[in-house]
């Protein structure tokens, strides 16, 4: 079978080896249980699209594909590519081509109150969620996000991000640095004298889910410990239990947000460029 | 001229619209604004033909682009307007006409770019134009302040279109006090219910009373009953937020009947007196969320004091511990 790369429609013979609608719902099968990395994964679901749209598909296959291309997208961080999944697809839903539309209204609901600072698009968001949309769980989980972050609760965020559904908790992470940076201001103003670091751990979401192990708690410890110092928290020890503090009044001067210096423009530092250039055919 | 009729199908804005800028070429000529009057109809009766003609579209399944053809023409009437001489003083009408297609259209960030040219172009004195005007004005800048949640300004600007407006339109101040509202509980200021009556503003008051006795419950039931409505006017965001001040007006009648019992002990409450009121109010929140409330409740200032982690307390200070919003917002 033809294993299609992804170039400009303007190559005349690409579109000589245009695969046909049943040779496309293979395609996306083999991409769905490939297990190779996000770019070869994102390439060749390109392709796919480009020879749905070439050939004017516009049906539950397309929807499928836009929805595969998404998550994928959503788990390695790439927003951008995400974005343009979820704008055809609110199209498409629009048209009435069945798919996941409710999974997606969730998703749509938390990149825009998370990634944009557009009041108006999240009002009508939210206006425009339908009275079965509000009763799935995954809207629901989204909806509970907004309200967390509306009142900078930050203890229910982490809690909603523990045990979020679907790939909510893809769109929390991309929010998780800011919240967190958030909660240690205000822990700083609040608490006197001092906050445990295990207590920040818990409710900052460091601890692993296996919190009975105590590996766990000890890496999410140090995950902590660290975490605080990059961003200019003061630490000190308990003289009685010998436990790490925060020491609030002076950290409330020095926090600070670091300069992010892994940042990767799809958000999976993993992926390296050579990677893509290696890249099996 | 042909006007528009639901038999014909098709409304006939592209003529009227002809007729438009026939008369906006020969008004760009003429050195007086002895028409203005004329060219505010036109512009006046462009908009609102061009929001029927969209609703035909809409029903007969076609695109509904009229509306926003209304809004390009009447920039360029604002642009005939907004230059040296007599003619400027026309041009907020024309503004407020393109304030109403974009609000409709959704498109409000097209508002920007008229605004900048009255606010800040030396041409205009804002104090010149007709006061009804000013009013239009006021009351949509005042709500794209709301949007922009900047409350202070947002006050400013519906209560100076409140202040001027004629007292006689009950419905023009209805709609000014539906956004002034929320604005002003933001800054810790509640309406009388006598208010909420006159005006037919009722959604509000359950969330006023919430407010006043601390309830977190009637709030949440408030904003959920009323939810459709206060999304679709764009203050349920607003609303939302004053989640935090109902708790603090808890903790502030927690710590009044403390007061009486033991006024030496009162400025200290403990974690678990809060979540067992909060429990007893129907809401189940464990301590680490009830902690969590406490401390923004200090970070953003409507409480003065510290937690202490160890020992469960929230001690508030001895002086002022729930100082007045004063004015500033959350």
């Amino acid at each position: 079978m033809p294993c299609c790369c992804f170039l400009p429609l303007a190559s005349l013979s690409h579109l000589l080896q245009v695969r046909p609608e049943d040779v496309l719902e293979k395609a996306l099968h083999m991409v769905e249980t490939s297990e190779k990395n996000y770019l070869y994964k994102c390439d060749q679901l390109k392709s796919i699209r480009q020879d749905l749209t070439v050939q004017r598909i516009q049906n539950e296959l397309t929807v499928k594909v836009y929805e595969t291309h998404a998550r994928f997208a959503l788990q390695a961080g790439d927003l951008s590519e995400y974005n343009q999944c979820q704008s055809q697809l609110t199209r498409l839903y629009g048209e009435g081509i069945a798919g996941c539309h409710l999974e997606f209204s969730a998703y749509n609901l938390l990149c825009v109150m998370l990634h944009s600072n557009n009041k108006r698009d999240l009002l009508s968001s939210m206006a425009s969620l339908s009275k079965e949309a509000r009763l799935d769980e995954t809207v629901k989980h989204a909806l509970a996000v907004h309200s967390a972050v509306s009142s900078g609760n930050y203890v229910m965020f982490f809690k909603l991000y523990k045990k979020a559904p679907g790939l909510n908790s893809c769109l929390m992470d991309l929010y998780v640095e800011r919240m967190r940076f958030e909660a240690i201001k205000c822990m700083s103003k609040s608490y006197r004298p001092t906050v445990p670091v295990r207590y920040v751990t818990r409710v900052l979401g460091f601890t692993r889910v296996d919190v009975l192990c105590e590996a766990n708690v000890a890496d999410g410890l140090e995950e902590c410990e660290e975490w605080l110092k990059a961003h200019g928290a003061v630490l000190t020890v308990d003289e009685n239990s010998g436990e790490l503090q925060i020491d609030t009044k002076v950290s409330s001067a020095s926090l600070y947000m670091p300069e992010p210096d892994n940042a990767v423009s799809h958000g999976d530092a993993s992926l390296a460029v050579d990677d893509f250039l290696a890249r099996a055919s | 001229t042909p006007t528009p009729s639901a038999a014909s199908g098709t409304p006939t804005p592209p003529s009227r619209r002809l007729l438009g800028s026939a008369f906006l070429q020969e008004f760009r000529n003429w050195e007086t604004p002895w028409a203005m009057e004329a060219m505010h109809m036109v512009a006046l009766e462009i908009r609102l033909l061009a929001e029927k003609a969209d609703r035909e579209l809409v029903m007969s399944g076609k695109n509904p682009d009229k509306l926003q053809a209304a809004g390009s023409f009447l920039m360029k009437v604002f642009g005939a307007l907004a230059v040296k001489g007599p003619k400027r003083v026309g041009a907020l009408y024309v503004t407020c006409q393109l304030f109403k297609i974009y609000f409709r259209l959704g498109t409000v960030n097209l508002c920007r770019s008229v605004i900048r040219s009255i606010e800040t172009a030396r041409n205009f004195d804002f104090e010149d134009f007709p006061v009804k005007d000013k009013v239009t004005y006021m009351y949509y800048t005042g709500r794209l302040e709301v949007f922009n949640e900047n409350f202070l300004v947002a006050d400013q600007k519906l209560t100076y279109a409140l202040m001027h407006c004629n007292p006689q339109s009950e419905s023009n101040l209805r709609k000014i006090l539906k956004f002034l509202i929320p604005v002003k509980l933001s800054i810790g200021v509640l309406p009388r219910r006598t208010l909420l009556e006159k005006y037919n503003l009722l959604e509000y008051a359950d969330i006023v009373t919430s407010l006043r006795r601390g309830d977190l419950r009637l709030l949440k039931q408030a904003l959920d009953r009323h939810e459709d409505q206060l999304l679709k006017c764009g203050v349920y965001l607003v609303l939302e937020k004053l989640e935090l001040q109902v708790y603090r007006r808890l903790v502030k009648k927690i710590h009044i009947i403390q007061r009486e019992k033991e006024p030496s002990k009162a400025h200290q409450i403990k974690l678990e007196v809060l979540v067992k009121t909060l429990q007893w109010l129907g809401i189940t929140m464990d301590v680490d969320e009830v902690e969590c409330i406490m401390a923004c409740l200090i970070y953003k200032n409507l409480i003065k004091g510290y937690f202490a982690h160890k020992s469960k307390v929230l001690v508030l200070s001895k002086q002022d511990p729930f100082p007045k919003l004063n004015g500033k917002p959350v």
